[in-house]
């Protein structure tokens, strides 16, 4: 088991050079120029000149990949080149918001998708059923923007109940912390809901079919055991991998969520970037995104074993 | 009281009840505090590197000038306690105010003035004329320096206090000393605010505190001039990336003022009893067209003034700005309507009744013979995407192969500087918009500028309209340089190096707590007050 951590962990490490690369060739050969923005309107060709010179970016494209590489190799992700901030520090800025917003959707998509694809399978047909499918068809069909303006408009606006925007970081007291992130949180999380909810039931009518569950049933197990004990648990190979495959969809959500609730996370550092060309910081966002991903899909096919003893690496 | 406040309170008061300590006093100091939203992200802070709108605004807050103008465009002391000229107008000689500090506790010298000139010198137009005059540029004394030039510049005080970008702000030499195309990394400054870098969150939060040993002028305020009063402890400006969240954030008091609220939104603002509206800046903005003067078919003046032939400018500025025609008025003009060089001189070409059949006689005779005429139109910014969805069809109207290149800004941005002709990735016509505050005259006006290689994107060559600047910049008085105007609007007018497409105003929006606000070219922030 840990010399296969140890070995997809190094794996790792080709998957970013790729990505790095993958990057880095997007961004030189994508149009735009960072001088040009820096530079603003009114500056001359030879403005624009000048500051591409100091930024380095009039050097060919290798000899700037290969000190891109040379940085990352001392974990130096570069200095952006509009803030002049170091880029560790613009996303050690960032992280939090955008942490707390996905763990927050995921806990809450979780707790609130599993049971309701539990409950519309062992109902399957009934009414209940079909709501819980009405809400998932909504969940895919509904953008996210969408629902983020409809939850601020009814619960900030109309009831007056929740912020409109911003964040408050957890030091600042969990409520405060809290109040900020549900909305976005459940506009996020609609979706991911409906998806987890989706194959719940898809997978639980499946493990619920089986010649185990009719002996269960025969035993006199209550339906409590059944479905939770006997059911969910078999069920959860799969779910825990669209769990995982999920986080992707809450990275690309959580670009959207964070403009509409104008909370400081890295989706718009992403956004503000790429429509700067900040070369470094998207580099390093896009990075951090994939090593965050390869980690997540880790930890997804570690959790394999504990559902299934079966497994083994 | 709102709902949030009440149940707040509520939940505070049994807090307070249930663990026997003191229940936090809702909203303490919030007075004092002004939450505003930008125009845009306040990415960088350097406002001789970096030159947008934005950076400059803020940078009002940190730095202080020699001189401010009002809104009569007249350059009054600011820094500055007096200044002598030398009869032959060669030498000016500088006096600083007493008790000037920076936000770091030092005094402020003339050698740091002198620093500071020497840096904005090399990225400001006028700052260039007037580098290249330049004799000599020395501190005398602490608080005194001259400057020696080599021929008369009668725009000296209105250069050193214009509000166009780069702005002449002062800061300690040693941060003034920085390379001019490299950021500074210091924000020290002796403006009324202080800059709280650790709390800067570049695209999400600005936040500025209240300079106690600033010490304004005894003259009120007027834009740059006057004493600049804070009445605010705190200023913090909060990004909002989406208009329609920061127009529910004004609505729920969250935020105080919005500097550039869409004009969508505004009829649901205008609806909030707590929300007043206003036009922003009565210089507004003018919309350009430009063409690239380097390749067929806009290298031929008759290709350029077909277009101009045919642009009905109301089509294009209810493009922009929407149904509310108090918003917008044509401007048969090269300078901004309103303001003292406002003229009409030659503009029979925009005025009269629009004219296809002319237009498409001069592409004629221009030799355009359907070849794909390249126009970037960047869709990120609405204004543009407007204009470039109506010359579209406007130019398809008289017979021209438009190739609609639909793009972001920061693609344009690059692309526009690209000189190769169409066929190597060059273009034919972008769209932008000038302040109108740029354009009151030829100061600062890039777009007007007609030096061939030299000028702006589009590189136009038009020595009748340079003359034309070059009086208004030897000009004496108002009348020299009204007529100085009045020249080069004749010649622009013919040679066309861009195209106006109408003039525009935009709103700004407050809570009606907020008292001081007072329209001008950026927001001015001393003087302003919250209940």
């Amino acid at each position: 088991m840990l010399a296969y951590v140890v070995r997809r962990i190094l794996a790792t490490i080709p998957v970013m050079l790729v990505v790095a690369l993958v990057v880095f060739s997007m961004l030189m050969l994508a149009p735009g120029d960072p001088a040009a923005v820096i530079a603003g309107d009114q500056a001359t060709p030879q403005d624009v000149e000048r500051i591409r010179q100091a930024l380095g970016l009039d050097r060919p494209f290798f000899v700037q990949f290969a000190d891109f590489l040379w940085r990352l190799l001392h974990l130096d992700l570069g200095t952006s080149i509009f803030t002049n901030l170091p880029v560790t520090h613009m996303i050690a800025q960032r992280i939090e918001p955008t942490l707390a917003l996905m763990v927050l959707t995921i806990v809450l998509a979780v707790s609130v998708a599993v049971p309701l694809g539990v409950v519309a399978a062992w109902k399957a047909g009934s009414w209940i059923d079909r709501g819980v499918m009405l809400f998932a068809v909504f969940g895919f069909s509904v953008p996210v923007f969408v629902v983020g303006y409809l939850l601020a408009y009814f619960f900030a606006l109309e009831w007056e109940l929740l912020p409109v925007q911003g964040y408050t970081p957890l030091g600042e007291g969990f409520l405060p912390f809290l109040e900020n992130l549900i909305l976005p949180a459940i506009a996020l999380g609609t979706v991911y809901i409906a998806l987890i909810a989706r194959i719940t039931r898809a997978t639980m009518l499946e493990v619920l079919a089986q010649d185990y569950i009719r002996t269960a049933k025969a035993k006199g197990l209550g339906t409590r055991p059944i479905l939770f004990l006997h059911g969910l648990k078999n069920a959860a190979v799969p779910i825990s991998t669209v769990v995982g495959i999920g986080i992707a969809l809450l990275i690309g959500g959580a670009v959207v969520t964070e403009s509409v609730f104008a909370i400081p996370g890295l989706g718009r550092l992403t956004v503000d970037a790429i429509l700067r060309r900040d070369y470094p910081v998207i580099q390093g966002v896009v990075l951090l995104f994939s090593f965050v991903y390869v980690l997540i899909n880790l930890l997804i096919d570690l959790l394999y074993t504990l559902f299934d003893p079966r497994i083994r690496y | 009281m709102k709902r949030r406040s009440v149940l707040k309170a509520a939940a505070a008061l049994t807090a307070g009840a249930a663990t026997g300590l003191p229940a936090p006093a809702i909203a303490q100091g919030a007075a004092r505090v002004l939450r505003f939203v930008p125009q845009a992200n306040l990415a960088n802070f350097d406002p001789i590197w970096g030159t947008q709108f934005v950076v400059r605004n803020a940078s009002m807050l940190v730095w202080d000038t020699l001189y401010g103008i009002d809104n009569s465009f007249t350059p009054r002391r600011q820094m500055v306690e007096s200044e002598e000229v030398s009869a032959d107008g060669l030498t000016w000689t500088f006096r600083l105010r007493p008790g000037l500090r920076w936000h770091d506790g030092e005094p402020v010298l003339a050698r740091d003035c002198v620093a500071s000139l020497e840096r904005w010198m090399v990225r400001d137009g006028m700052g260039q004329m007037i580098r290249a005059l330049r004799q000599e540029l020395v501190a005398v004394d602490d608080r005194t320096f001259r400057l020696r030039l080599s021929a008369p510049y009668p725009k000296l005080l209105f250069a050193l206090g214009k509000n166009n970008t780069p702005i002449a702000f002062m800061m300690p030499e040693r941060i003034a000393k920085t390379d001019p195309f490299q950021q500074i990394t210091e924000f020290v400054g002796s403006g009324p605010m202080r800059f709280n870098r650790a709390e800067w969150v570049p695209g999400a939060r600005a936040t500025w505190t209240r300079f106690e040993q600033y010490v304004p002028r005894d003259e009120p305020p007027n834009w740059l001039a006057g004493g600049k009063r804070m009445l605010f402890d705190r200023i913090e400006w909060i990004i909002q990336p989406d208009p329609a969240t920061a127009a529910a954030a004004l609505q729920a008091g969250e935020v105080d003022w919005w500097e550039t609220p869409l004009t969508d939104l505004i009829p649901v603002l205008r609806r909030n009893r707590n929300i007043r509206i206003d036009i922003a800046d009565p210089l507004g903005n003018v919309g350009c067209l430009r063409f690239n003067h380097l390749h067929p078919p806009f290298n031929d003046v008759r290709a350029r003034q077909a277009i101009a032939w045919v642009v009905n400018q109301a089509d294009f500025m209810r493009a922009v700005v929407g149904g509310d025609d108090g918003l917008w008025r044509p401007m048969f003009s090269y300078f901004t309507p309103e303001t003292p060089n406002y003229t009409e001189a030659g503009s029979e070409i925009l005025k009269n009744t629009r004219d296809p059949a002319m237009a498409r006689r001069l592409l004629q005779e221009a030799g355009y013979n359907g070849e794909p005429v390249v126009m970037l139109v960047a869709q990120d910014l609405a204004p543009l995407s407007a204009m470039g969805q109506v010359a579209n069809a406007l130019l398809r109207s008289i017979g021209m192969n438009v190739d609609y290149v639909a793009t972001d800004w920061g693609t344009v941005g690059a692309r526009r500087a690209s000189r190769e002709p169409r066929e190597r990735g060059g273009w034919n016509i972008f769209f932008t918009w000038f302040a109108g505050a740029d354009c009151t005259n030829p100061a600062s006006y890039l777009g007007l500028r007609a030096h061939g290689e030299g000028a702006w994107f589009g590189w136009p060559n038009d020595p009748a309209i340079e003359r034309g600047r070059d009086k208004w910049f030897a000009a004496r008085n108002a009348e020299e340089e009204r007529a100085a105007c009045e020249e080069i609007s004749r010649a622009a007018m013919i040679s066309q190096p861009f195209t106006p497409t109408g003039f525009y105003r935009a709103y700004q929006a407050w809570r009606t707590n907020v008292s001081g606000i007072v329209p001008g070219p950026l927001p001015w922030f001393w003087g302003v007050s919250k209940a």
